[in-house]
């Protein structure tokens, strides 16, 4: 099986000389996508595979960092580009002050990733969202939720 | 067609070391595993250190560094002043000192490995910290936690099941208790391990540097 061996970030698929060679490789050659979660884009050494197949092995010096839109490789043939899934969010709607700051407290306490949008708490998931839903109680039966993000189907509950 | 020449070439010097984390409850074996890693890391040819994690004291890097398994000056010690998991999750920042450090001693470092304790079973190391981290329970600490789905159990790359030859002792269920790990992790691997006999310690390597790009 086909291996590609990264050890540094050649820059942006934005960065001007980059945008140029990537548009002429989309005409007369192959760019490939290196698909990855948001939390694994934080790891300087890992191990993935493009979905034709090629493994990639990512040995990164500490001060780059992987994102998306990351061109890591390119030749006169091809390129190989980071696209990171987007991010699967839980959105809690709390309907009273007490429910809020209850919401609040767990979602320090368990040290969730959140972020706060007019009222709604959205927590980034990084698992099933059941498994967050268990970790509030019955505040999983009380406060109105549901799951956004990339192909999701909405749910509300 | 134009010129391209941005192809993804070895770099003049030696890539950073890559960094792990082995994390998990307070008496779970961490400290034995690493001491059991740290012949067969040094057997394959990794040039390695390892940062422990205390609350107030140097006590794990102490006892590595009397072992006389590995050089010294190869072992450091972080003093969180606090629960451990804050200073490898919340604000890692004197771990990663810790590691710059290691490899400012140590030329050609390949691995830091971090060991911390902490929080119990939610524990979990930041990326910005550690490329691949492992959670490591053990059969006396009772063949209910993978049940209780704790982010450390959950979330870590590899869980390790230590302690495995008491299982007998303490009325677990050793095949249940893995059985019931490896449903609440989605498919993410188990293994289990005795770090007293050495069981499945070569294998605990392999995965680790298959998962870090160190294979030899």
């Amino acid at each position: 099986m086909a291996t590609l061996d990264v050890v540094h970030v050649l820059g942006s698929r934005l960065d001007p000389d980059l945008a140029e060679k990537l548009h002429g490789l989309s005409h007369h050659g192959t760019i490939r996508y290196l698909e990855l979660e948001t939390a694994d884009t934080a790891r300087r050494r890992l191990r993935a595979t493009t979905a034709d197949g090629l493994d990639v092995g990512i040995m990164l010096p500490r001060e780059e960092r992987l994102f998306d839109g990351a061109v890591l490789h390119m030749d006169e043939e091809s390129a190989l580009v980071v696209r990171v899934r987007g991010e699967r969010w839980l959105v809690l709607m709390p309907s009273s002050v007490p429910e809020a700051l209850e919401l609040g407290y767990h979602a320090g306490n368990l040290h969730w990733r959140v972020r706060f949008d007019e009222g709604r708490l959205l927590v980034a998931l990084e698992a099933p969202a059941a498994d967050y839903l268990a970790r509030l109680g019955h505040l999983a039966a009380h406060v109105p939720h549901h799951v956004e993000g990339p192909d999701e189907r909405r749910e509300v509950s | 067609m134009q010129s391209i020449e941005l192809s993804n070439e070895a770099p003049t010097a030696a890539p950073a070391a890559a960094r792990i984390g082995i994390g998990g409850p307070v008496g779970c074996g961490k400290t034995a595993l690493i001491e059991r890693l740290i012949p067969v890391l040094q057997r394959r040819g990794i040039n390695f250190a390892v940062v422990t994690n205390d609350l107030v004291t140097k006590e794990d890097a102490l006892r590595l560094q009397r072992s006389g398994l590995i050089d010294p000056t190869r072992v450091s010690a972080v003093e969180a002043g606090a629960c451990p998991h804050t200073v490898i999750r919340e604000d890692p920042t004197l771990n990663i000192a810790a590691g710059d450090e290691m490899e400012r001693l140590h030329p050609g470092l390949e691995l830091v490995i971090f060991e911390s304790g902490g929080d119990n079973l939610a524990s979990t190391y930041s990326l910005d910290l550690v490329d691949w981290w492992m959670f490591v329970i053990d059969v006396a600490g009772g063949d209910d936690i993978p049940r209780k789905r704790g982010p450390g159990v959950l979330r870590s790359d590899l869980l390790v099941v230590n302690k495995v030859d008491l299982a007998p002792h303490v009325g677990v269920d050793l095949d249940q208790m893995l059985a019931d790990a490896r449903s609440v992790r989605n498919g993410r691997p188990v293994l289990a391990t005795n770090a007293r006999t050495g069981q499945a310690i070569e294998e605990l390597a392999d995965i680790i540097l298959h998962a870090v790009l160190l294979e030899r």
